[in-house]
């Protein structure tokens, strides 16, 4: 890999390249993005595969005064490849049509916030024969019991160094680390032969805040906690969302809903709800980006916009400025971005993604909340995700159980649910102080009132 | 891309020494290259919202020693660099290796050293932006036309055009020239604050001739006639019903809720409700399930091209072949790789599949199919006094070890008295993956096969399903309530 000022040199070539180009060009925008990872991986609970290995891509963005976008992207970074690219982005902006909304790419800007911890020199300097240790637990773990048959996990590390360069002033680079564990773990009652799963995972920004046997514990506590699953009756009883049920019903959604992508081609279920009251005062969520060693913290968007915090929902209320915007959107609505405008690799050109993405906590113990239940259910997983423009859920609950006098009395098998989320939002009676952070979500227990339950037993 | 330069790369001189460095410190290695160029256009409301190009090389070295693998990719390969890095791959096996539980040995299979090419009429790369955006255009405006219900439309069209090269330490060298593309329309329309969606594409290897095929012609109409419908359909009541599944939902049955459970990877790793149950029924008599992934179905259908899913070898270098997966009710066959094959004490199938050179392969399906019954479909609704008729799917997910699957599925009409009636949205049907097998009561004459990506362990590959209209007894359907 070439160093930083040899990178950065090679952008700045690119960037007078199309400079001295006679096409109508408006901005243009030079991406540069590096990873250097490993990868171990966890099968049948034993080491399977060591992997290393490196990413680099250059990504140009052009926009004519017309608005219309030409990308092209290369792995190649030397001075010729790179002017191809740039020739072939042109190319394709004059091949498209006008978009008046496309305004501009961001301009200048100097106030880039900043943040501790998101760069990890342990990780740095780590080799991959250190990382051992640290799945070694997780495979002693399931060793160790007696239900578990098998896991499969993965341990990841990431260097990521980004440059971006555009013709409106901006030039901002920065280097971060991630590293993470996942872990799946299969286990089987002996005497009924039955099996289930559990699956947890955890991301951090420094290693040492990587807590690899508690991801294990979790999941193999949640795999337990399924066998013996028992059909149930329709009925209409209080739901316990876990943080993980909380994440799926709840977090994820409102994160699709409030791209401003999706509600500006009014594919929101909250399409009309801004400023309203969308769920009961228990219900407050944020976006912010700004949180110390968090592995949803940046300090700069994948187009060189600031990241900040943003508050989505107070209270049941939707917020008027509760939308994610890169500076697309942001343009189209006469707004700024803000600072969500994120690309899942360098082939892609910036949507919209959340930062940390946070549930306010309550104020109640998340075992009052499950002892409160006189009958209900409770819920964690869905592999099932509900219907962004409409908001309807109907789904399987692949990880339940039933709630009697306050206990959990069994597990469920073929229990479905169905509900609209504006609905479930409007009967949250109660959020847990406890939380769970799952990668760059931090999700707590919360109670809905009262739920249609479709059981499978006669 | 210079023809052939990529392939050059690899000449005997760096083969040889290779081999030279891997000889008594590794039992196994491949090497997996490709060059890749490719262009998109992407259309929202009759604008163009991405038109790109790309060219990108890549390589993976992966490496073996007694049950440990080693894996090490490099961006934009050259000669020097494979060679020198090739130490620290054999050095991740040996990593790998020291830790591991399962001791195994890779059984040798025949070496391949052939060139494979996917004929095009059409060939891709001489087919300008222009063309591209064109037929891009032309589905946007027959979709957002379509009435005046329509609200929004994207269009999203990409092509590939590849050469890649597979060398391993059994002697095979296989250089292929590909090439595909895929085109993917989808509509939302709105009545009364109620937002619907349809969706539909074609994707095939070959050039730009797929695009003027019959179905690649109507997807963007029938994707606004169905968002339209779904306008005045009706929210299901929960229960338990006779369902009759199109060949689209049949062909995802098949996929995920019993071809997951069969690739032989999920069986090593106790994930499977199929775990130890070759030669046992698990089905009734008249259910045979096939993966074929082999080049030719498309003619055999009248297409100007090969099917999505097909592939002349897998990305270990094992040719694709057709598999008996289920004969008559009887479990035959997993589906394996290189590694299952080798600790199952089987031979390779032919399903090592990777997303690309940069990804290890996994044991993964091609074309998997539900073969015909001798049922026309008039037949099976008349004979169908009160059930639901599924037609195509939106999405699905199984809990691999209990079998517990779950459907939404996309057009669903009402059954009743041997007719079909009124039309219903987001059914959601659940049930046990091996108790629906149990339970056809009727198979179709018709096959027919759809295609799309099948994502696993963070890769997706390119795959297609099929079968023809089978009807199931007592399955649950989920309701709003």
């Amino acid at each position: 890999m070439k160093n930083q000022n040899e990178l950065l040199d090679l952008l700045q070539y690119g960037l007078n390249f199309i400079n001295k180009s006679n096409e109508n060009i408006r901005a243009s925008e030079l991406f540069l993005n590096n990873n250097e990872y490993i990868n171990i991986e966890i099968e049948e609970n034993s080491i399977k595969n060591s992997e290393i290995g490196e990413e680099t891509g250059l990504a140009v963005r052009i926009i004519d005064n017309r608005g219309t976008l030409g990308f092209s992207f290369t792995n190649f970074i030397e001075k010729k490849p790179i002017k191809d690219t740039i020739r072939n982005a042109i190319k394709m902006m004059k091949a498209g049509t006008p978009d008046p909304d496309f305004k501009d790419l961001p301009s200048t800007i100097n106030n880039y916030p900043s943040i501790n911890r998101l760069y990890d020199k342990d990780i740095e300097i780590l080799k991959i024969e250190d990382c051992f240790a640290y799945v070694e637990d997780l495979i002693k773990l399931c060793n160790n019991d007696d239900m578990a048959i098998s896991q499969t996990s993965r341990f990841k590390t990431n260097i990521s160094q980004t440059f971006i360069l555009n013709t409106n002033g901006i030039e901002i680079s920065g280097k971060e680390t991630v590293c993470s564990i996942m872990s799946n773990i299969i286990v089987k009652d002996k005497t009924t032969n039955e099996t289930s799963f559990g699956y947890n995972w955890q991301s951090k920004r420094e290693i040492k805040e990587l807590d690899v046997l508690k991801v294990g514990q979790k999941s193999l506590e949640d795999a337990k906690s399924n066998l013996n699953r028992k059909k149930v009756k329709n009925m209409k009883v209080p739901l316990v969302l876990t943080p993980f049920g909380t994440l799926s019903l709840i977090m994820r959604p409102i994160a699709s809903a409030i791209d401003a992508e999706t509600y500006q081609y009014n594919r929101s279920f909250l399409v009309g709800k801004k400023g309203k009251k969308i769920g009961t005062p228990h219900l407050t969520i944020e976006d912010n980006a700004l949180m110390d060693g968090s592995s949803g913290s940046y300090r700069f968007d994948d187009e060189g916009v600031p990241c900040k915090d943003k508050t989505i929902v107070e209270e049941g209320k939707f917020l008027e400025d509760g939308l994610l915007h890169n500076s697309y959107t942001a343009n189209k609505d006469n707004t700024e971005s803000t600072g969500n405008g994120f690309r899942s690799s360098y082939s892609s050109t910036p949507s919209i993604g959340t930062t940390n993405f946070v549930f306010s906590t309550g104020d109640i113990k998340k075992d009052e909340i499950i002892g409160s239940v006189k009958k209900g259910i409770l819920l964690d997983y869905t592999g099932d995700s509900p219907n962004i423009s409409t908001g309807d859920f109907s789904g399987l609950i692949l990880h339940g159980a039933l709630i009697e006098d306050g206990e959990i009395k069994h597990p469920l098998n073929e229990t479905m649910l169905g509900i609209n989320l504006l609905d479930l939002f409007q009967k949250i009676d109660a959020v847990s102080e406890e939380y769970q952070v799952f990668g760059s979500y931090r999700a707590p227990y919360v109670r809905i009132k009262e739920v249609n339950i479709i059981g499978s037993a006669k | 891309m210079v023809q052939d330069e990529l392939l050059k790369i690899f000449d005997n001189n760096l083969i040889s020494r290779l081999a030279d460095k891997a000889k008594d410190q590794i039992e196994y290695w491949d090497i997996r290259a490709s060059s890749k160029e490719g262009s998109s256009v992407e259309f929202t409301d009759n604008k163009s919202k991405e038109i790109s190009a790309y060219q990108i090389n890549k390589c993976g070295i992966r490496t073996f020693l007694n049950g440990g693998w080693g894996f090490l990719v490099l961006e934009n390969p050259n000669k020097q660099d494979i060679f020198n890095k090739f130490d620290e791959a054999i050095k991740l096996a040996k990593f790998s290796e020291s830790m591991v539980k399962h001791n195994f040995k890779i059984k040798e299979s025949d070496s391949i050293n052939e060139r494979f090419e996917i004929k095009s009429k059409k060939n891709l790369l001489d087919v300008g932006i222009e063309e591209k955006i064109e037929l891009v255009k032309h589905h946007e405006k027959t979709s957002s036309t379509f009435n005046s219900n329509i609200k929004n439309t994207h269009t999203f069209y990409y092509d590939v055009t590849a050469q890649t090269i597979f060398v391993n330490s059994f002697g095979s060298e296989i250089k292929q020239d590909l090439s595909l593309l895929r085109i993917y329309n989808e509509v939302y329309a709105a009545k009364n604050g109620l937002v619907q969606r349809g969706r539909n594409s074609v994707g095939g290897l070959g050039g730009f001739e797929i695009t003027t095929t019959d179905k690649a012609k109507k997807i963007s109409k029938k994707s606004a006639k169905q968002a339209t419908e779904l306008l005045d359909a009706k929210s299901p009541i929960g229960g338990s019903f006779t369902l009759i599944m199109d060949p689209k939902l049949t062909g995802t049955f098949i996929h995920e809720a019993f071809g997951h459970a069969c690739e032989a990877d999920h069986i090593l790793n106790k994930e499977s409700i199929l775990e130890g149950k070759i030669g046992k029924k698990v089905a009734l008599d008249k259910v045979t399930i096939i993966d074929d992934p082999t080049m030719g179905k498309g003619k055999e259908l009248g297409l100007p091209y090969e099917l999505y899913g097909s592939y002349f070898v897998d990305d270990e270098g094992i040719p694709a072949q057709k598999l008996r997966i289920i004969e008559d009710g009887i479990l035959k066959n997993y589906l394996h790789n290189l590694e299952t094959a080798s600790r199952m004490g089987e031979k390779p199938n032919g399903h090592g599949r990777a997303s690309s050179s940069t990804s290890k392969p996994q044991v993964r399906m091609g074309i998997t199919l539900l073969q015909p019954g001798d049922w026309k479909l008039d037949e099976i609704i008349e004979e169908t006094n009160e059930g639901i008729l599924c037609e195509d799917f939106q999405y699905g997910y199984t809990d691999p070890t209990s079998g517990n699957f779950q459907f939404k599925c996309k057009m669903s009409y009402k059954i009743e008295n041997g007719e079909k009636r009124e039309l219903m949205r987001d059914v959601a049907l659940s049930g046990m993956t091996l108790e629906v097998l149990n339970r056809i009561s009727a198979i179709g004459n018709k096959i027919s096969y759809s295609d799309g990506m099948c994502g696993k362990g963070g890769q997706g590959v390119r795959v297609c399903d099929g079968g023809p209209y089978i009807r199931v007894e007592d399955i649950t359907v989920g309701g709003l309530g």
